[in-house]
């Protein structure tokens, strides 16, 4: 099943971003995918605040790849930000998808409630397999948890 | 009545003297510690007893004259007996008058030979001490008596200082600060003071003191002075501000360390991150070229290619290894008892399964090492990883692990059937980089040996190599037996 919203990809690394990209575009069935490219950014998008109210255009994804490294507010950051929040975006399935391997980063990810934690391949063959099994699980294993709960409102309010 | 009492007392001699000092009357006292019966020495005259220096220097009349005018004598000093033997007195003489005319003089003498003897041992004792200053003052702090180690670490002689105050002793802002008194006062309140601190020589030199004061109290209990021991503690005071000084700087370069500690972290996380990054484009770019565009590459260039894609396989594989090598020489490395089967399973499980079948493990299950689970598993696999690397061309690889206790200690060893290593060459194939051979015939990044020879270093193991040109090799491992270190604990 091809996902209907996007996949937010946070990565601040240009040629990252597009191998990725590259690499969900080869599935069977693409993922559409938006790219941020640092934590305030993600931030506004998520609430919805200028450039990003418009949620037919900007809409609540379904998943978010989140890197760690990233220009002004860090993935933790951001990570940490979503699951404070009151509406159903608290749930967002959240990915870390990141170069470290370090189990300090590793397990404070999770203790700040990643969902999953995935570090970038060195191949792009790797990076394929990984692409086809994020789809696979994330769009076709996973039930995924009801995020408009209380975002609806505040975006027809926008 | 008066009599009978005087007649009765032994221990004091007890008798009368005329005006002009002719004895009168003597008791069993007297006789005791003079030696004379009464009948003997009745109208005799008093200066029998004394030596011949003091009838010289004429005291016996001088003792009577004070005793006279003021009403009594009292002074301790030898005397004479009958025998001519000398005792140490304490004579009270005490002029009797009656309706303002003298009639004669009471004397009460007490044999104090034998405190005398020992009084005399004391101080010559603490006269001879040269270790320790010791004097005393009396209640108000001013020097009575001075030994030679008084003189000796103070400088003064007794003659120079018998009479002043002790605060002499103190450096100015020890004075100013009242520490004089307050050493007195203490000991004093609480029957001594004990102390250590800078106290100056009369050249003006410093030196550190020891110090205790010790109150003296007589028999009513009425403080009539100090007695002070003194020790010069210069030597070790100097032996102690050393060590501090050798410990403060150990804190500092231990700070140190750990500072350069936390940028070594900060440097690997950087070389894993920043500068895997770029080499993760070139070669997921080159990737994306071969699958996409080779088509339209001609056989040179997808050549070319393939060496992009191997030398960022081999600079990825080379930072892998130096933070590996990185990571065990920083990391903290608890040790605890490992199974040294698990630890060897381990690290072929990261074989290829064509690899696996040219393994053969003999290792007892019983055998447990202190070491590092992980930091084993990694060492134990290289050493294989090793051995199937550096194998003749078109042989069939042998690779055999063995393990046995070896005294307190478990010997690991990885023996393959590969080309072998000439002695010549058995010590730097443990170095960082170090490689006998040129890339294309053995490929890797000379780091894997390095990594063994760091973590044998950091678990207090050992490490070496059996091997010749073309006879194969036998690397090996020591760690210490665990199950040995355990019974010897229980032991004790």
């Amino acid at each position: 099943m091809t996902p209907e919203v996007p996949v937010l990809l946070v990565e601040d690394d240009a040629s990252d971003f597009r191998l990725i990209q590259r690499a969900f575009g080869k599935l069977d069935r693409p993922v559409p995918m938006i790219r941020l490219s640092n934590g305030d950014e993600v931030v506004d998008y998520l609430a919805g605040i200028a450039p990003y109210e418009n949620r037919a255009v900007y809409p609540i994804p379904s998943l978010i790849l989140l890197d760690i490294k990233l220009p002004r507010r860090s993935g933790f950051e951001v990570l940490e930000w979503i699951r404070k929040q009151r509406s159903g975006l608290k749930r967002l399935p959240v990915v870390m998808l990141t170069s470290s391997r370090h189990s300090a980063d590793i397990n404070r990810a999770y203790d700040l409630g990643a969902n999953s934690y995935l570090a970038k391949p060195d191949t792009a063959s790797k990076l394929g397999q990984l692409a086809s099994l994020v789809q696979s699980y994330w769009f076709s294993c996973n039930e995924n948890p009801d995020l408009a709960d209380g975002i609806a409102m505040r975006g027809f309010q926008g | 009545m008066f009599r009978l009492l005087v007649n009765k007392v032994t221990d004091y001699a007890i008798f009368l003297l005329d005006p002009q000092g002719h004895v009168t009357s003597w008791n069993p006292g007297a006789e005791r510690l003079k030696g004379y019966k009464a009948d003997e020495i009745i109208g005799k005259h008093f200066s029998i007893f004394y030596t011949p220096a003091d009838l010289a220097a004429n005291k016996p009349a001088r003792e009577l004259q004070i005793a006279s005018e003021h009403g009594s004598y009292e002074e301790e000093g030898w005397r004479v007996r009958k025998d001519g033997t000398r005792f140490w007195a304490s004579v009270l003489i005490t002029g009797i008058q009656d309706q303002g005319q003298l009639i004669g003089y009471g004397k009460i003498i007490r044999d104090l030979t034998e405190r005398r003897q020992s009084d005399l041992r004391y101080r010559l004792l603490v006269e001879g001490v040269l270790d320790y200053a010791i004097f005393s003052m009396d209640a108000t702090g001013h020097i009575t008596s001075w030994n030679i180690g008084a003189q000796r670490i103070k400088g003064y002689q007794a003659d120079e200082i018998i009479g002043k105050h002790f605060s002499v002793f103190y450096t100015p802002p020890d004075r100013e600060r009242g520490l004089p008194d307050y050493v007195l006062k203490t000991a004093a309140e609480q029957g001594h003071f004990e102390g250590e601190g800078w106290r100056l020589r009369k050249d003006g030199t410093r030196f550190w003191a020891s110090v205790v004061v010790t109150a003296l109290r007589d028999e009513e209990g009425t403080l009539y002075g100090f007695s002070k021991v003194t020790r010069d503690m210069s030597d070790r005071k100097a032996l102690l501000d050393e060590l501090q000084r050798h410990a403060e700087e150990l804190e500092l370069r231990v700070r140190e360390r750990e500072e350069s500690n936390a940028e070594l972290e900060a440097f690997a996380y950087s070389v894993s991150h920043d500068l895997r990054a770029p080499l993760r484009a070139i070669s997921g770019f080159s990737d994306a070229l071969r699958e996409d565009y080779a088509s339209r590459l001609d056989e040179q260039g997808q050549e070319f290619l393939q060496e992009i894609i191997a030398a960022a396989a081999r600079m990825n594989s080379l930072l892998q290894d130096l933070l590996d090598y990185g990571r065990v020489s920083r990391i903290s490395l608890p040790l605890e008892p490992v199974r040294v089967v698990d630890a060897a399973s381990q690290a072929a499980a990261q074989l290829s399964e064509a690899e696996r079948k040219h393994l053969k493990m003999q290792i007892p299950t019983e055998l447990v090492v202190r070491s590092h689970a992980q930091v084993l598993a990694q060492v134990i696999y290289n050493l294989l990883s090793n051995a199937f690397k550096f194998q003749t061309k078109g042989a069939m690889p042998e690779i055999r692990v063995v393990a046995e206790p070896r005294h307190a200690m478990v010997r690991l060893t990885v023996q393959d059937n590969g080309i072998g290593i000439s002695p010549q060459h058995h010590e730097r194939i443990w170095n960082v980089f170090e490689r006998l051979h040129d890339r294309d015939a053995y490929p890797g990044t000379g780091i894997g040996l390095a990594i063994v020879k760091r973590a044998m270093g950091r678990m207090r193991g050992s490490y070496g190599v059996d091997s010749d040109m073309g006879k194969g090799s036998k690397f090996w491992i020591e760690l210490p037996d665990a199950a040995q270190s355990n019974t010897a604990m229980e032991g004790t």
